[in-house]
């Protein structure tokens, strides 16, 4: 196992608010709506072209719709999904600049893909676009929206970059770095990512189906999603739930696929379990990765189901991809709201897109539609590109 | 929180293999070179056959801290370390031959940041705590102080903090960017072997200082600009003039400046000759 007992009991994190731009909803409870009842938000893909690709279809934002002042904002879309998600942010957490000294404000945000498509365009005869193509651009750019004079870092552990965002900015803290953390994860959809993915098949011509007999393969998404960490002790009220634990593990197995056996998510789950001091059988929600690929699926299954233990079969397990695709740095951001959500709401939606179980995926996957349920432990899993894997542990509030 | 020993160090750079390679003065030695590059390390070649050249370096680097260390790969396999790597721009060469075109796709997952300490990992069987850092200097001293994190939380055993850096496949687009690098740039690929240590690690940062100002700690004229590897750089340069007393690294990127600062000497062994 990875991850022996903290020699004591870590510092409780808050998470304070939460703020979010997505396909299927730009603020918080657009988004939560969204989920409950089961929008789509996978189209054809506009801003790009894209008639040359097997897959043309993803999780894209028309239109950022928010009322954010754009000439202060760089012309670059990973920096304005991030401004989205914070302006969304502020306005949940009742203060524009939030209410931090700039120089204790912090910020971490992970991405897959960072400032890539300002390279392609610089590439392509923009070259001022050049500084922004740095993977960190887009969290500096953030940071300056904000006002924020603490640290600002950047984590790219690919698809479960959100995770590891988290996490570190939850160590920030306890670390009396920072007294407020904004983390979170983005990533946009562009041509770079969309042929790198089609261009391995990994798209599916179908709809995305997690954990379904008849998946096969994802689609791609975009967004961004931020919370306002805190010191538990500090965060006063308003509150969405604790950040319990993080853990991560590397897979050495592939640099593209999953370990086999799901080595590499076990010992991350186990890891936050562990720093959270809780152990399977207090999870009462699992937020998957669920990536609807004929390989993540079953392997994130039997991996659970290890960790969960007797009660692996029965708690209930979700998936988001299937309503906007895989929104790579933003995915584990997004689940672990979505895991703060249900437990304010008292709902765990359904999984869009899975149809008919497979055995092969032998977890209580939520389908057809949302379950009443209240969760006080949520669990989130992310794996990625690299042999990435992380979890997060969350308690309601 | 508690410092972390350093057990070894590997280093890699453009000047050549460890420090003695490193000269007194960056700009004089690159007699007006602005790139000085590592070449291909040369490893297996049928096992390696698709990596990039970044990566190599990267299981270069981890072999060269082995080396240092006098220990072999079994000595780190396993879910007992972890593997933190920083990086500003190693992910710049795949990304760009992927957007001109020149990387089929199988090459796709290699323009991934996770790309460098993947090879890694699976070259030595690291499958513990993993995280990766986007950032020049600072970034890398922040990875260091994860390492002492998880360290004295008993997440990991010993932790690897691994940084690499190549420029030779977009010197030209560097070149353009030129305005915050005045010195030449040194490819680099650096690893160091953490332990639990003795003492005190802090990690201070500063924001609005321009870069070079009240950075009197950096090494940056001695060895170039070697971004995310320079503190591991200045660390393994260090050692051989050390005593029992702390040790500083400073570094600067984007506008910020960090120090990181042991209170006690860190080296747990001396170098060995190269």
């Amino acid at each position: 196992m990875c991850g022996r007992l903290p020699l004591a009991t870590p510092e409780r994190i808050a998470v304070s608010a939460a703020g979010v731009v997505t396909p299927i909803g730009q603020d918080l409870d657009t988004f939560w709506s969204a989920l409950l009842t089961g929008a789509d938000g996978i189209s054809q893909i506009e801003r790009f072209p894209v008639a040359d690709l097997r897959v043309g279809q993803g999780g894209e934002i028309k239109k950022l719709t928010r009322a954010v002042d754009w000439r202060r904002v760089p012309d670059c879309r990973a920096t304005r999904l991030l401004v989205s998600a914070a302006d969304d942010l502020c306005v949940q957490a009742g203060s524009r600049p939030l209410d931090v000294e700039p120089d204790r404000l912090a910020v971490v945000v992970g991405t897959a893909l960072g400032g890539v498509e300002e390279g392609e365009r610089a590439l392509g005869g923009s070259p001022r676009r050049l500084a922004r193509a740095l993977y960190d651009a887009p969290g500096h750019g953030l940071a300056r929206w904000l006002g924020a004079r603490g640290p600002v870092v950047t984590v790219s552990t690919a698809c479960a970059s959100g995770a590891t965002a988290l996490g570190m900015g939850a160590e920030m803290l306890r670390r009396g770095e920072a007294d407020a953390v904004v983390a979170g994860g983005y990533d946009i959809l562009c041509r770079f990512v969309m042929r790198g993915f089609d261009g391995l098949r990994s798209l599916t011509r179908d709809r995305v189906r997690p954990f379904d007999r008849r998946r096969s393969g994802l689609l791609l998404g975009e967004g961004a999603a931020l919370v306002l960490l805190r010191r538990e002790r500090e965060a006063g009220p308003r509150r969405l739930g604790t950040l319990l634990g993080y853990g991560s593990a590397s897979d050495a197995a592939h640099i593209a696929a999953p370990d086999s056996q799901g080595r590499g998510i076990e010992r991350a789950m186990r890891a936050a379990l562990a720093e959270a001091r809780l152990d399977g059988a207090d999870v009462d929600f699992v937020s998957a990765h669920g990536t609807a690929t004929p390989l993540n699926d079953p392997i994130e299954a039997v991996a659970l189901r290890r960790v969960l233990g007797v009660r692996g079969a029965t708690v209930p397990v979700n998936s988001i991809k299937g309503a906007f695709g895989h929104a790579m740095g933003a995915a584990a951001a997004l689940e672990a709201i979505l895991c703060l959500l249900a437990g304010r709401h008292g709902q765990i939606p359904a999984t869009l897109g899975l149809e008919e179980r497979d055995s092969a995926c032998d977890v209580d996957c939520v389908q057809g539609v949302p379950r009443a349920l209240r969760p006080r432990i949520s669990l989130s899993t992310s794996l990625g590109f690299g042999g990435c894997n992380a979890a997060l542990v969350i308690e309601s509030a | 929180m508690r410092a972390p020993g350093i057990r070894a160090i590997g280093l890699l750079s453009g000047w050549g293999r460890g420090t003695a390679a490193i000269p007194v003065d960056a700009s004089e030695a690159a007699g007006g070179r602005p790139v000085l590059t590592v070449e291909r390390p040369a490893l297996d070649p049928e096992r390696f056959r698709r990596s990039r050249r970044e990566c190599l370096m990267g299981v270069a680097a981890v072999g060269a801290m082995l080396e240092d260390a006098g220990q072999g790969p079994e000595a780190i396999a396993g879910e007992r370390t972890a593997l933190l790597f920083a990086t500003a721009a190693a992910y710049a060469p795949s990304n760009r031959e992927f957007i001109e075109a020149r990387g089929g796709s199988m090459y796709f997952p290699y323009t991934a940041v996770a790309a460098v300490p993947a090879e890694v990992a699976i070259a030595f069987g690291l499958t513990g705590p993993y995280e990766i850092l986007v950032g020049g200097a600072p970034a890398t001293m922040r990875a260091i102080a994860r390492a002492a994190a998880l360290l004295e939380t008993g997440a990991c055993d010993r932790a690897l903090v691994l940084a690499v850096e190549v420029f030779e496949e977009c010197a030209d687009l560097f070149e353009r960017l030129r305005s915050p690098f005045d010195r030449p740039l040194v490819e680099g690929a650096a690893c160091l072997w953490l332990e639990p240590g003795d003492g005190t690690l802090t990690l201070e940062r500063r924001r609005g200082w321009k870069d070079g100002q009240e950075d009197k700690g950096s090494v940056g004229s001695r060895v170039g600009e070697m971004l995310a590897c320079e503190p591991l750089a200045t660390l393994a340069l260090a050692r051989d003039s050390a005593g029992l007393e702390g040790t500083q690294v400073h570094g600067s990127w984007r506008g910020e400046t960090a120090r990181l600062e042991w209170s006690r000497a860190p080296y747990q062994t001396r170098p060995r000759a190269a």
